[in-house]
């Protein structure tokens, strides 16, 4: 059995373990939250992490795979599992037009474009009250599944197989492909490497997987209002890849679980979730700037001389 | 028709005068990315900070400590939002600018750590001050002057007057002093300039503290006009973005325009279309822009950086 076996295996024994550990309802709510955050850090890290994509917009594709799902189904009587595919398409479809303007624009403009996507996203949730319900929101929405340990299983079981898929993909010579983009564009395109082709494809991949965690989102929390995909949203996702190690499969995991548990660890501070998320971020990225995954291995390298 | 020509030149006036904020603010950001090329994603979060610093100034320590009357009070309280950021600035600078650049690191962790600043700073403030909107009554917002139909708030000129004086004195500064030339040689070109003599370190944190010392005060100036909240900067950095690009990052007359045509529109956007749709607005036309013209607009910061 090879190593990545046995990780694959013990990853899903831990998975199965988990919800029967922490048996209350509120932190098993906390679980399907914690494997929600585990698939928007795994899709914003293949954008920024693997192809060098400064992207602050990917609240937006949260946002479209959570409305798309749950307009489909409130709206127009649509089966879950139909609608659920339509939004990760739709989400899929969007991030491809904002790699439009990836292919165009680079660095600080790209950041500030994405940011704007974002915004614009954002206000037409909030403006568009015939389609959205705009600030009112949507209530009443039903998780597919029956309780909240079916939705963590459901929930961490896809963000398991989409680690999977996203670690084959940058084993492959696709990410070979990816990472010559992010090192150096003009050098990878002299070797005939399409950079927009292939920034689109990682747009699109990455939105349409921030799709598929937005649609689980509306059922775990019941309504549905255009603040929960502000741009703190995309802010909260660079912190999980930041922190744990961008540029690395499992340092986004790790991320996200440290920064969704850390907070509950510390309740009783109110407002302090956000302030914690800000401070690592700064203090990572001025310290530490490989994240913990770096962290480890040159603590390892160092006891090893 | 004349009622439409009043409504036009009321509409303008009011744009002018947002214009104002907005190019206060914004003018930081293009003076900081023309120095240093980069972005302080927090910077608009000073403004926040100056209108909270000028807020207790203005209401707690120069009326109940000093015993100033009202509008000497908000006046004094201009200096104490200056003050704060200022000293923001410095911090900023010296704790997250000046090691990144010392470790060389690339264009874009200044702009994730300072990312970590601004979450940082507004639930920072949350926590300190909650989110119940602060009621900062300036004497001068309530005093309004009326030529012809027009209606124009006393604010609304000392908006104008303080920041036109304080384009006047960045101008003045960077065209007739020698700190200010040598910014303007930083701007060009850094190493050549450290090797002229130059103390560059200096020079850019004098830089990022004059810039965030702007953003300060337009926070104080913003106070009085809208409800203060620890978000209220944040609502700010779209338009500020919107501003730089469509200005030019790094050009300064460009980003005084862009940030007046950018106020006008605002205004005619809440007469005609609401108030709902002025963020929509001013970035889609920032994405045009980004359209229209990225590559001379990417291709002008390679030549810089070659």
């Amino acid at each position: 059995m090879t190593l990545r076996r046995i990780s694959v295996i013990l990853a899903l024994l831990g998975i199965a373990v988990l919800p029967w550990l922490l048996t209350t309802g509120y932190w098993r709510g906390i679980l399907v939250l914690c494997a929600m955050n585990v698939l928007l850090a795994l899709s914003l890290n293949l954008v920024m992490g693997y192809t060098g994509q400064l992207n602050l917009g990917q609240s937006a594709f949260f946002a479209i795979g959570a409305y798309v799902s749950t307009i489909l189904v409130k709206s127009h009587g649509w089966n879950f599992w139909p609608a659920a595919l339509a939004a990760i398409l739709a989400s899929g479809l969007v991030g491809l037009a904002l790699a439009a303007f990836a292919t165009r624009l680079k660095g600080h403009y790209l950041a500030i474009a994405s940011l704007g996507f974002a915004v614009i996203t954002y206000q037409v949730l909030i403006n568009w009250e015939s389609v959205t319900e705009g600030v009112r929101g949507v209530y009443g929405i039903l998780p597919p599944v029956p309780n909240t340990v079916a939705l963590f299983y459901l929930v961490a079981g896809i963000a398991l197989a989409v680690y999977l898929l996203l670690d084959n993909l940058v084993r492959s010579p696709v990410g070979d492909t990816l990472r010559a983009i992010r090192e150096d564009e003009i050098s990878a395109a002299s070797l005939g490497v399409n950079a927009a082709v292939w920034k689109a494809f990682a747009f699109g991949l990455g939105a349409a997987i921030a799709g598929l965690a937005g649609v689980f989102y509306p059922g775990f929390v019941g309504t549905l209002v255009p603040d929960a995909f502000g741009i703190i949203e995309s802010f909260t996702m660079m912190a999980m890849v930041i922190v744990g190690g961008m540029g690395t499969m499992i340092g986004p995991v790790i991320g996200a679980v440290v920064l969704t548990f850390l907070p509950e660890l510390l309740r009783g501070f109110g407002e302090l979730r956000l302030m914690i998320y800000g401070l690592a971020l700064t203090l990572v990225v001025l310290f530490m700037p490989g994240g913990i995954v770096q962290a480890y291995t040159s603590l390892r390298a160092r006891r090893r001389p | 028709m004349t009622d439409f020509l009043t409504l036009f030149i009321q509409q303008s006036v009011n744009g002018v005068y947002l214009g104002c904020l907005y190019v206060m603010v914004a003018l930081g950001l293009t003076l900081i990315y023309g120095v240093l090329n980069q972005i302080n994603f927090a910077h608009a979060d000073f403004v926040t900070v100056g209108a909270f610093a000028a807020f207790f100034t203005a209401t707690r320590f120069a009326t109940r400590v000093l015993g100033i009357p009202d509008t000497g009070a908000y006046l004094l309280s201009l200096f104490s939002a200056l003050g704060a950021g200022a000293l923001l600035g410095w911090l900023v600078s010296a704790a997250v600018f000046a090691p990144l650049r010392r470790s060389g690191a690339d264009e874009l962790r200044p702009l994730i750590a300072t990312i970590g600043v601004s979450v940082l700073l507004e639930n920072g403030q949350l926590a300190l001050f909650g989110p119940i909107p602060y009621q900062f009554d300036s004497p001068l917002a309530r005093e309004t002057l009326r030529i012809g139909k027009l209606f124009i708030s006393a604010q609304s000129v000392l908006v104008v007057a303080v920041s036109a004086a304080a384009i006047a004195a960045l101008y003045a500064f960077m065209r007739f002093t020698f700190m200010g030339k040598a910014l303007r040689a930083v701007a060009q070109d850094r190493e050549t300039a450290g090797l002229m003599g130059i103390n560059e370190n200096l020079v850019i944190a004098l830089t990022i503290v004059i810039a965030s010392a702007l953003a300060g005060v337009a926070g104080a100036l913003l106070g009085p006009v809208v409800v203060l909240t620890p978000f209220t900067g944040a609502s700010l950095i779209v338009k500020a973005f919107a501003c730089v690009i469509i200005g030019g990052f790094g050009n300064m007359e460009g980003t005084i325009v862009a940030g007046l045509l950018i106020g006008v529109i605002e205004a005619f956007t809440v007469q005609y279309l609401g108030s709902g749709l002025i963020d929509l607005v001013v970035f889609a036309m920032l994405l045009a822009m980004l359209v229209v013209r990225p590559t001379g607009l990417v291709a002008e910061r390679k030549e810089e950086n070659v």
